[in-house]
């Protein structure tokens, strides 16, 4: 800590600091429309969520069956509820705060003698708000099933959301430490700043993984988070003190013996998930403030300083100045090294091989809940279909450009613009074989595919992973975010690759159906006549991806124009 | 190769740019002659970078004139490219790629990729003094390194023209020396025109053979850098632009808020 004069209430300025930067969208009404969406959102959780959640519901079943339902499953559904608001508040915030290193800012802090633990409790304070205000609209949509089903009074209702009050507040102050332990000591450089980005990646995956558990493995999830081995999870302490006021409180009269039933489940009793909820809660934070001077010290550490050299082109990169000689040949290995250099960009194709191998065993999955044999060969229209999303991710709005300086670059050389993308393009249809060999791997090991099957999938997954590729960087080029993946441009264009790829996909299907209803014309049909081959499988796997291959050349065309354009 | 038309590299007739309500360039009349050392002086904000961006073919204007080697701007701007070299304000590198990589980067959009490409990278570098660094990657450089890759970037294709756009802003003496010793061999050697944009009236004094000073976006003095001094009344360059653009503040005004 640096001496002199100690300022008062520096907690507060940051955390007001933090409140203005994340409103900054509607600064010029903030008051009225922060108040406005309090509002809105208290409006939903105690009336609108819990009358609409358990409208849908009942639709679906009556209460009765639905409260036999959930007597079954509730523990275990009570604590994957509870993981899904624990992970999301504990990495989303991680994975928020590591896509812009902020020690720029400490230093501001450190130089008006700021104390340290005033920045933990100020940077903390500020992103109340906004994740406050998430909790306030998911929880409850996720806790009314229960509350209706349990019939809990006004009483029960509060101490529940008392209870996922303080998990959420503990939560955040964790996350928060976190944050500031790993930025810490990735430093403000660009090799910080590019790791950083690389992990915000990585993180999004372990959330990723239990939403897909969540959405396709159900029953099982349940079963196995009854596990004693769960019962040291932090998450599930509140999870289960939280199922013990329902049960405590439930209006619908539960016996004896149904309790006892739950307690042989829950393990720890309501005192003790009481206990355990508090004291992790409070734990972090003596731990915290006592860490926060070593934490917010400004220095250069061993990987700011570190210098990188680069070595001689690899054998690969050496086999593409061979094949194509010239400046297209130079600019696509420049481009290849710049790609794999950047870890984020590694990252993002680590994430996309790791959901194309995620596929087919949903896929399989699928196939069991609802009951079907599972065949093999009907892979293919489905890998079609969802391989689309792994090729647009790595590179929509990323690995493109990093400033717009360097637009002015390539823009200064002749024809520059569109030599650049078709360079970009030939990294992206070379990145694309282990996006498309991933999960035809992982099929080949799973269910041992003959030859010419996995020939098949992989030839499929390769062109609908280029098309994905042409249609994320025509998207890119024509709305540049230039690296900063919290913008509106680059929720954008991630936005509209995903949208496009998949309706361009989907859309010969759509087509058919149009026809057939609107002028009574089955294409499926008609196909099936002349091919002599699966309509559906034709559609998914031949026409859409020639499909999806027009739209990205056309994507591409008007992206090339767009980046090579002189600006008005 | 476009050869500049009767001497003359650059010229512009009543040029404007307009940004919505905000009139960057306005009735811009501008004349540089081949192998001239061209200073375009002036306030942040007077329109220095936009007349470079119309010039170089990267922005439209709003109305007016303006041909580079006597192309028009407005007509054939891969051929304008293909003649220039423009040094950008701000640094737009690639951070993960070496000095090397860099220029090959650069070199390849211009369609080159060559031997004599490579010949050039290292000589380059060499005279940047950046050999021993060449390798390493960008995000490792100081500013004032990177400063130099850019100027090589821009003299790797061997312009007739350059336009510098604040090229000794981040370099420390002894880079500032290497540079404009480059410009003025360059400029006697090979009468390469440079059109430079800088606040610096020191190093304009030293390299540039003619100066114009800009100021809400028309040219408010033309002529050598003597001419200007003499003209304003002044004792240096710095004097004279300070006398002709404003800026001189008084030493209560300095203190007044206190």
């Amino acid at each position: 800590m640096l001496g002199g004069e100690v300022m008062t209430g520096s907690w507060y300025h940051i955390a007001k600091a933090e409140f203005y930067v994340m409103t900054s969208g509607f600064r010029k009404h903030r008051a009225i429309g922060t108040v406005l969406l309090y509002t809105l959102a208290t409006v939903w959780a105690s009336y609108l969520a819990p009358m609409i959640i358990v409208g849908i519901l009942e639709i679906i079943m009556p209460m009765d069956v639905m409260r036999t339902l959930l007597m079954v499953m509730f523990p275990g559904l009570m604590r994957t509820v509870i993981l899904f608001l624990w992970a999301l508040l504990l990495l989303y915030p991680l994975s928020y705060s590591l896509q812009e290193i902020k020690i720029g800012q400490w230093e501001i802090y450190l130089s008006n003698d700021v104390k340290t633990k005033d920045i933990l409790a100020g940077t903390f304070l500020g992103k109340m708000p906004l994740y406050g205000l998430i909790v306030i609209l998911v929880a409850p949509v996720l806790i009314s099933p229960f509350m209706a089903a349990f019939e809990v009074p006004l009483l029960g209702q509060m101490l529940v959301y008392a209870s996922l009050a303080f998990m959420v507040i503990s939560t955040l102050w964790l996350a928060n430490f976190l944050t500031s332990i790993i930025q810490a000591r990735l430093g403000d450089s660009s090799r910080g700043n590019d790791i950083a980005k690389a992990l915000s990646f990585v993180i999004a995956l372990v959330v990723i993984i239990p939403m897909y558990g969540l959405m396709f493995f159900m029953p099982q999830l349940s079963e196995l988070l009854g596990m004693d081995a769960f019962l040291i999870m932090p998450f599930t302490w509140p999870a289960d003190l939280v199922s013990w006021i329902a049960i405590t409180f439930n209006g619908i009269g539960l016996t004896g013996g149904q309790i006892i039933g739950f307690a042989s489940i829950l393990k720890f009793d309501i005192i003790q998930s009481a206990i355990l909820t508090v004291t992790f809660g409070f734990l972090w934070v003596p731990i915290a403030i006592a860490a926060a001077d070593r934490i917010f010290t400004i220095g250069a550490g061993a990987r700011t300083e570190s210098v990188t050299t680069v070595g001689r082109d690899n054998i690969i990169l050496r086999g593409i100045r061979r094949v194509a000689k010239g400046p297209f040949g130079a600019l696509t290995i420049v481009s290849l090294k710049d790609f794999g250099r950047k870890a984020q960009n590694l990252s993002k194709i680590f994430y996309g091989v790791v959901l194309a191998i995620i596929l087919p065993i949903i896929i399989r999955q699928m196939s069991i809940i609802e009951g079907e044999i599972f065949v093999v060969d009907e892979i293919l229209p489905m890998i079609s279909i969802m391989i689309g999303i792994v090729g647009v991710f790595p590179f929509a709005g990323t690995g493109f450009l990093e400033s717009k300086d360097q637009l002015w670059i390539i823009r200064s050389a002749p024809k520059g613009a569109s030599r650049f993308m078709r360079a970009r393009l030939a990294t992206g249809f070379l990145m694309a074989v282990p996006l498309s060999g991933a999960p035809t791997i992982a099929m080949i090991i799973m269910f041992a595919l003959p030859p010419l099957l996995a020939a098949q999938i992989f030839i499929s997954a390769y062109i609908v992973v280029c098309g994905a590729v042409m249609i994320a960087m025509g998207a890119t080029a024509q709305n540049p975010d230039y690296e900063d993946t919290k913008s509106p441009a680059h929720q954008t264009v991630l936005m509209t690759s995903m949208l496009l790829t998949e309706f361009t996909l989907l859309g010969p299907l759509f087509l058919d159906l149009f026809l057939t209803l609107g002028l009574g014309i089955d294409v499926l049909a008609v196909i099936e006549s002349v091919l002599h081959v699966d309509g559906l499988w034709f559609m998914i796997t031949i026409v859409g991806p020639s499909t999806l291959l027009f739209v990205g050349l056309a994507m591409m065309t008007l992206g090339i124009r767009s980046l090579g354009k002189v600006e008005v | 190769m476009t050869l500049a038309r009767n001497g003359v590299s650059i010229r512009t007739e009543r040029l404007n740019k307009a940004f919505g309500p905000v009139q960057a360039i306005r009735n811009l009349d501008l004349e540089v002659l081949s192998g001239n050392r061209f200073g375009f002086l002036g306030p942040n904000g007077a329109g220095k970078t936009t007349t470079v961006r119309i010039l170089s073919g990267l922005l439209r204007q709003t109305s007016g004139y303006a041909e580079v080697c006597g192309i028009d701007v407005s007509r054939d701007r891969d051929s304008i490219k293909a003649i220039t070299g423009l040094l950008p304000e701000t640094p737009g590198l690639y951070s993960k790629l070496s000095a090397v990589e860099f220029l090959e980067f650069i070199g390849a959009l211009n369609g080159q990729s060559d031997e004599k490409l490579h010949r050039r990278i290292d000589s380059l570098l060499g005279v940047l003094g950046l050999e021993g660094r060449q390798d390493d990657l960008l995000e490792s450089y100081s500013s004032g390194m990177k400063q130099k890759v850019l100027v090589a970037s821009t003299l790797l294709h061997n312009p007739k023209l350059v336009f510098l756009d604040e090229p000794t802003s981040r370099l420390d003496p002894s880079a500032s020396a290497v540079v404009k010793d480059l410009i003025l061999v360059l400029s006697e050697e090979t009468d390469t025109t440079f059109f430079i944009c800088t606040h610096m009236t020191g190093f304009a004094e030293d390299v540039c053979d003619v100066i114009g000073i800009l100021n809400q976006g028309g040219v408010v003095a033309r002529g050598s850098p003597q001419e200007i001094v003499d003209s304003a009344g002044a004792g240096d360059l710095e004097d004279a632009y300070l006398r002709i653009v404003g800026g001189k503040v008084d030493r209560e005004a300095l203190l007044a808020w206190r």
